[in-house]
């Protein structure tokens, strides 16, 4: 029962992580059919961020959170103006634009902070481990699954309960009619965009004390967040949480079954098959044409 | 009856794969020579990609798998051939004998035989190509969604590659091997006879893939990418057209590998990463999707220039940032690559108006339509 338990926690850990990272993708795939491919580049910028501002400027991670969040922000805005403005009507090539400026984004980096790894110390008030059930956990991870549902909340609530997100979601639904309304289409864009940038700045924030930061960390998580994305539906919040602990959990149990490289192949395999049977995503109940 | 425009690209092509053959009479360094052959090599992946790309409309980010498959077919029988250093029973390979492995798997003993590899290498990935086409477009699957699956495929097949390391070598891959020989002729890697090789092999896929697009199978293919449905509902079988140019690009990405096992005189899982597979995807936007040539001429441009760049003082760190500011600007400002850079150049200054392709008009009723559909 306790070894269950553990295993669940590591599981809702793992998922936790990846809804964090997953989240500014969903916003801006799903409502302005966008593939970010330097997503993962936004992430790296944000873990740089959180060890830049300790290195440099003694902040320490809580506080450089809004920073960071606010910096990655402004750059999205500034990408969404400069150059995925002028490709909505070729969602493909977005994918293809993004990626050129993740790279570039990977290298001014290194050019800059350096290609070697580096570490960004727990917030001390994090360092101890926490007794749930008699289980042992560490308090960062506790405090990770926490932020997890906190940001998820909060992006619901600002698409769902807002006026711009009311905006956002008829922008997405029909963009000429929102315009004839009144609506700022491509103002609501930017900030959408800045928005899902500013989440994942923010993500790297929060997983650099687990993980350590490099200019490639961003590749292997905007992979994860993309099937995260996919399983759970493009346009639904919901989905992208119920799919990211449904994947957490699916990764920790596989790989206590067999190793990690297996375990993300199995998981690999499922989602390939998944996408064949159910494109739409596995929670999306009604797809709009 | 071949129409002027065919004629046209006949002859360009012809030039192109011309100028690649002369090239060996101005070179006199085996060192630049093996560099060159490196970049044909690639430019013929790209090219294979353009196929099912620009062609079909089937956007594959695991374009390196094939590619892969072919290079380690080749390595494995080129491994069999050495005189191993480190030999366990029956000639191990050295990194089985690391492994503690006792006898050879079953699947490298037909790779002794050397028409087996090289039929191996083409027909491998095109077997693979055709279970996962068929699997993809017999559920319709189309777009993003593509590009998802065969980007997950290809991570699948690189971490069990890796992960297998008692039978591919794992990160290392397969080292120290023997050189080709084939009919007589030994096939070194610093030497004009394998540039010549890979040249011949580049021509001859270059004119099978023109041969394709010209042919009304190519046709039906150009209309499926426009508009799908429509095609279909004209009662054309779309899964299997867009299955057979799959197959088609993934042979030619195949053949690519083993040449690039010849070459490099390795194999390994980088063959078939994430990051070539998109860098695949970069060349063939620069130089042109829509364009075969474009393709080639692509890759051989992107790769020659990143050689370059990375080994020139002055851009020894910034040339990725180069490389990435010009794809950010390629995307933008030239959908179509460099290959429709001509036609835009005569259309503005020319004078001469340039005949609309027919792609192109396709798209615009597509677009057209889409809009009245309220898409």
């Amino acid at each position: 029962m306790e070894f269950l338990f553990e295993q669940f926690i590591t599981g809702l850990s793992i998922g936790s992580i990846l809804l964090i990272v997953a989240l500014g993708l969903s916003i801006i795939y799903g409502s302005m059919g966008v593939i970010n491919m330097a997503h993962g580049e936004f992430i790296m910028l944000g873990a740089y961020g959180a060890w830049a501002l300790k290195a440099y400027a003694g902040i320490s991670l809580f506080p450089s959170l809004i920073i960071i969040f606010i910096a990655t922000a402004l750059l999205g805005a500034l990408i969404e103006r400069g150059v995925i403005r002028y490709l909505y009507r070729r969602p493909i090539d977005t994918i293809l634009a993004t990626w050129g400026i993740g790279v570039m984004l990977q290298q001014l980096v290194r050019l800059t902070a350096g290609g070697e790894l580096r570490y960004v110390e727990m917030p001390p008030s994090l360092a101890a481990t926490v007794d749930i059930f008699g289980v042992d956990v560490s308090a960062y991870r506790v405090f990770i699954i926490i932020a997890g549902a906190a940001l998820f909340a909060a992006t619901w609530m600002l698409v769902n309960k807002t006026t711009v997100g009311m905006q956002l979601r008829a922008v997405v639904q029909d963009r000429s009619i929102a315009t004839a309304f009144g609506i700022n289409a491509s103002t609501i864009y930017t900030g959408t965009f800045a928005y899902g940038a500013g989440l994942a700045g923010l993500a790297g924030a929060l997983v650099a004390p687990l993980k350590s930061v490099s200019p490639e960390m961003g590749t292997g998580y905007v992979v994860d967040a993309f099937f995260v994305v996919v399983l759970g539906g493009v346009q639904s919040l919901f989905g992208t949480v119920a799919s990211s602990v449904l994947l957490g959990q699916l990764s920790g149990v596989l790989a206590y079954w067999q190793n990690d490289t297996v375990a993300k192949a199995l998981v690999l395999v499922g989602i390939v098959i998944l996408i064949r049977f159910r494109p739409q995503g596995l929670f999306v109940t009604r797809v709009r044409t | 009856m071949m129409s002027k425009r065919t004629m046209r690209q006949v002859f360009v092509y012809g030039a192109v794969c011309l100028a690649i053959f002369l090239l060996p009479m101005l070179i006199n360094d085996d060192f630049l020579l093996n560099r060159f052959a490196r970049y044909l090599v690639l430019a013929m992946v790209s090219m294979a990609l353009a196929l099912s790309w620009g062609y079909a409309g089937i956007l594959n980010l695991g374009q390196a798998m094939s590619f892969g498959l072919g290079s380690y077919c080749m390595a494995m029988a080129l491994k069999l051939r050495t005189i191993p250093v480190h030999t366990g029973s029956e000639g191990l390979p050295d990194f089985m004998v690391w492994n503690n492995v006792e006898a050879l798997p079953w699947f490298w003993k037909p790779f002794y035989s050397m028409p087996f590899a090289i039929a191996a290498g083409i027909i491998g990935p095109m077997i693979v190509s055709a279970i996962l086409a068929w699997f993809m477009f017999r559920g319709r699957v189309t777009g993003v969604y593509v590009a998802i699956i065969t980007l997950a495929t290809l991570v699948v097949v690189n971490l069990v590659i890796i992960d297998q390391q008692w039978a591919t070598g794992g990160f290392n891959g397969i080292t120290d091997l023997a050189q080709l020989e084939l009919f007589g002729i030994t096939f070194d890697a610093y030497s004009a006879t394998t540039y010549y090789l890979i040249a011949i092999c580049l021509t001859v896929c270059l004119f099978l893939a023109l041969a394709v697009t010209k042919s009304k199978a190519g046709l039906i293919l150009q209309a499926i990418r426009d508009q799908e449905d429509r095609v279909r509902f004209f009662g054309y079988d779309v899964a299997l057209f867009k299955t057979m140019v799959f197959c088609i690009s993934a042979g030619i990405a195949g053949l690519a590998g083993m040449l690039y096992t010849i070459v490099m005189e390795f194999a390994s899982p980088t063959f078939l990463g994430v990051q070539l597979s998109l860098s695949i995807v970069i060349w063939c936007a620069v130089g042109g999707r829509q364009s075969l040539v474009g393709a080639l001429l692509g890759a051989i441009l992107v790769a020659g220039m990143q050689g370059a760049l990375s080994e020139s003082e002055v851009f020894l760190d910034t040339w990725t940032l180069v490389m990435g500011a010009l794809f950010v600007l390629v995307v933008l400002f030239l959908p179509n690559g460099i290959a429709s850079l001509g036609e835009k150049l005569t259309e503005k200054f020319g004078g001469r108006r340039a005949t609309p392709e027919p792609a192109k008009r396709g798209n615009s009723i597509a677009r057209s339509t889409k809009l009245a559909e309220g898409k």
